[in-house]
């Protein structure tokens, strides 16, 4: 990822654009931190917020009309929130935070006539830069016509501390006859600001032409004006162009442009998304007293706030959610990852977690596609030389296998010389239920007699895993036996396989056999009770997939259960995009979220869901259960493992063959050392990714001569092999039943000279 | 890595040489990077013994951490 593509991944997502309120406010006050604080009884931390972004915060939140309740999401859902008597509140029952920071003396001065609330906004934010100000106004006191408001509304103490807060900045008060153009003549200044929103004599509103609206700039260099009346919002409408002539003015005294990178108002404008589907009206609450909130009503005012925030994804996706980001600050971590030279890459399992379901690109406002990153991110690390061996590795080894002599098949029906259809049932299906791909292949060719079968794997784990070369090498020789089995129709019973031939091998015209059946009829029962459909997230743009399945099930009259992500919402069950192979934790979670949106027992038409989700504990049905209710496994049936997976896709290929009276020529020389293992033992090795197939090849090795070591006091062994890139360890005991499996343990690092 | 790995249980004779397994320096190397350790091995044949505890813990580490790097 370069620089320009984290640019681009990153305005996709919209996390980071503003509140309405904030968007609303003039001042760019962030009011939902503010109103959580509010919420949470800190009254302090509230008032940091407000005198971050406030000029004189004390007269401003007294004062401010609050815009940004008119922009507030909650007002159709009880009405807005009451920013500005909270704000009112706040400042009542706070004191400020003590001295004001001043950046380093400037030379250049600036003359503000007028002492109105824009006047006091200009010398507040210039005094701050540092800028020399002298603030001319009429009267005794400072303050223009603050000085006119009710005790109640404003006590002139308050102003007084203001304005002396604001002579600590080395602001000057000076006091004049009259606001007239004689007093600039007199009082030369490199930066004049003439507050409109005071008594400004005739001679000197004469001079005034209309400002430019973005900078307040006047025609004449060096004076700018603000504070005209008209304005919805009189004082902060004030404060906010006041503002805006003290960013113009600032620039013009360092020669900089008025208006290059300026920050334009936003009016309540913002990307942002806040959902509100489900969310219950609140009423605003009502002070009951005549002076506004108590502290105990605006807390359970501020309570009302959403908090918006988009986080549409992050809300619905355990991976997301688990890193404690979203996706803009993920494109950041994925770029930085990408950036680093030495050090440390701490993104890479979180880049190879993703299960690339694509909910959440379905789900965002702006369609970003953690998939689509992740899947660039894996590839760069693959292309470069960086991604981690053992990321994918047992993925791609289940992928190499089941495309190995030993499981791979392809051949026409049994009598037939050609194929007009050919069924892939899916190497975890063949792995998983080969009694039912049997018995689903037997179905097909009833329906069409001229229907072979190709045991094989998609591809998609070295798709996922990024590796393109080992990905469109699989592809290429695919379609090279495709072709030669006569281009037939491709049938799958697998979501991912699907999808897989529609993207990149389209000439296979992939359908999917729940399709077929869908339009065959079949002849099965319901299991009475509903049951909760969970679509494998590699169906989430195949519709017609879906609705076939759907209109299976209403056949058989199946009820279902509801489920609220399902469809082209439906979660990943943590095997895709390899999340189970680089993060099984993760994983894990992903699937006890999945089980726990229904109480009812599940059902999935993809056998590695079903795998994935039995794995809870929950009751889980593969669709084939209900087709094929004589081949039909319990749902409390625990997953298969990754052991039984390889022996069963040997024994499929088997009874196809014999189907043709052939078999599958020579054996494997392991493939028939017995072994004994317990079931904790198969846990361990199931949790360990080590295969009963791994154990029995250092088994038979070490039964052929090679070293073991034996225990000098119980007779135990221990046997090693490196197969591939890991070295296995067995510790057994020898039985006549066969080797009685203690443990076995791996590594991948490499013992100089061998290991046993 | 600190450089000494040698299990509680030492009880283990290598076949065929027989002989009990004793601490020798061992190389062991992954994505181009060699580490110099102490491990059991056979005095006679050199066969090294990489025990569950040291597998699953320190070398996973290390593995871990080169591959990240």
């Amino acid at each position: 990822m370069d620089q320009k593509e984290l640019r681009e991944w990153e305005a996709k997502c919209i996390q980071e654009e503003p509140p309405a309120c904030r968007a609303g406010c003039p001042l760019n006050v962030d009011a939902r931190a503010f109103v959580l604080s509010m919420a949470r009884g800190d009254f302090d931390g509230a008032r940091a917020v407000l005198e971050k972004s406030m000029p004189l915060a004390a007269v401003t939140a007294r004062l401010c009309e609050a815009p940004c309740e008119v922009y507030c999401i909650r007002k159709d859902l009880g009405g807005a929130i009451a920013v500005g008597g909270l704000e009112r509140l706040c400042i009542r029952e706070t004191s400020p935070k003590g001295k004001i920071p001043r950046l380093p003396a400037r030379p250049r001065k600036v003359a503000v006539i007028g002492s109105g609330p824009s006047c006091l906004t200009v010398a507040f934010d210039l005094a701050r830069k540092g800028h020399p100000i002298t603030v001319y106004h009429l009267g005794e006191k400072p303050g223009g016509w603050l000085r006119g408001l009710d005790e109640s509304v404003l006590p002139q103490a308050v102003l007084d501390a203001e304005l002396q807060r604001l002579g600590s900045l080395h602001v000057t008060f000076v006091a004049v006859p009259a606001l007239d153009a004689a007093l600039i003549e007199a009082h030369p200044a490199d930066a004049v600001y003439v507050g409109q929103d005071d008594a400004i004599a005739p001679d000197l509103l004469a001079l005034l032409t209309p400002p430019d609206p973005e900078t307040m700039a006047l025609e004449r260099p060096g004076w700018f004006t603000g504070g005209m009346a008209g304005r919805e919002f009189r004082f902060i409408s004030a404060v906010s162009q006041g503002r805006e002539a003290a960013v113009s003015i600032d620039r013009f005294l360092q020669n900089a442009s008025l208006t290059s990178s300026r920050v334009p108002l936003r009016d309540g404008r913002t990307d942002l998304f806040t959902q509100t589907f489900g969310i219950e009206p609140v009423e605003r609450v009502v002070p009951a007293g005549q002076g506004g909130f108590t502290r105990e009503e605006a807390v359970r005012e501020a309570g009302r706030c959403l908090d918006c925030q988009c986080l549409e994804c992050v809300k619905h996706c355990v991976y997301l959610a688990e890193h404690g980001g979203y996706p803009k600050s993920y494109a950041r971590r994925v770029f930085n990852n990408s950036a680093i030279v030495q050090g440390m890459r701490q993104a890479n399992t979180f880049i190879n977690s993703c299960s690339m379901c694509g909910q959440c690109e379905t789900l965002c406002p702006h369609d970003f596609s953690m998939a689509d990153m992740c899947l660039d991110a894996r590839r760069e690390m693959v292309d470069l030389n960086r991604m981690p061996p053992s990321a994918h590795w047992f993925a791609l080894e289940e992928m190499r296998s089941a495309k190995d002599a030993q499981a791979a098949l392809i051949r026409h029906a049994p009598g037939a010389s050609a194929s007009d259809a050919i069924f892939f049932p899916g190497c975890q299906l063949a792995g998983i239920r080969p009694e039912q791909t049997l018995r689903l292949y037997d179905r097909l060719l009833e329906i069409e007699p001229r229907t072979g079968i190709w045991l094989d794997c998609c591809a998609a784990p070295a798709h996922w895993a990024g590796r393109r070369e080992e990905f469109a090498a699989v592809l290429s020789a695919m379609e090279k036996m495709w072709s030669g089995m006569g281009r037939p129709m491709v049938v799958t019973a697998c979501s991912t396989c699907l999808k897989m031939f529609r993207e990149y091998l389209p000439a296979f015209g992939a359908v999917s056999v729940w399709t077929l059946l869908s339009e065959s009829g079949v002849q099965a029962a319901s299991m009475g009770q509903p049951l909760a459909l969970s679509d494998p997230c590699t169906s989430r743009h195949d519709a017609q997939t879906r609705d076939a399945v759907r209109s299976l099930l209403a056949r058989l009259g199946q009820p279902l259960a509801e489920l609220p992500m399902s469809g082209e919402l439906t979660e990943c069950c943590g095997f895709g995009g390899l999340m189970d192979n680089a993060n099984p934790a993760l994983a894990r979670k992903v699937a006890q979220a999945r089980v726990a949106q229904s109480e009812a027992d599940f059902l999935t038409y993809c056998a590695m869901c079903r795998e994935q989700l039995a794995r809870t504990g929950k009751p889980v049905l593969h669709i084939l259960d209900l087709l094929f209710p004589e081949t039909a496994r319990p749902a409390q049936e625990p997953p298969a493992g990754i052991s039984a997976r390889r022996v069963n896709r040997r024994r499929l290929k088997d009874e196809l063959l014999a189907r043709h009276g052939l078999d599958r020529g020579p054996k494997e020389p392991w493939e028939d050392v017995r072994l004994v293992v317990s079931d904790e033992v198969a846990a361990m090795l199931e949790e360990r990714r080590i295969l009963e197939d791994d154990v029995r090849r250092v088994l038979f090795a070490a039964s052929k001569g090679g070293r073991v070591l034996r225990h000098a006091g119980d007779g135990r062994v221990i046997a090693a092999s490196r197969l591939g890139e890991v070295t296995f360890w067995v510790e057994y005991r020898e039985g006549e039943d066969g080797y009685e499996i203690l443990k076995a343990w791996s590594h991948r690092m490499r013992i100089t000279g061998g290991d046993l | 890595m600190s450089l000494v790995f040698i299990p509680e249980d030492m009880d283990w004779v290598c076949e065929p040489c027989g002989e009990r397994l004793q601490p020798g320096k061992v190389e062991l190397t992954y994505l181009g990077n060699a580490f110099h350790v102490e491990m059991p091995v056979c005095p006679k044949c050199g066969a090294v013994y990489i025990y569950e505890e040291l597998a699953l813990g320190r070398i996973h580490e290390v593995e871990q951490l080169l591959e990240d790097k």
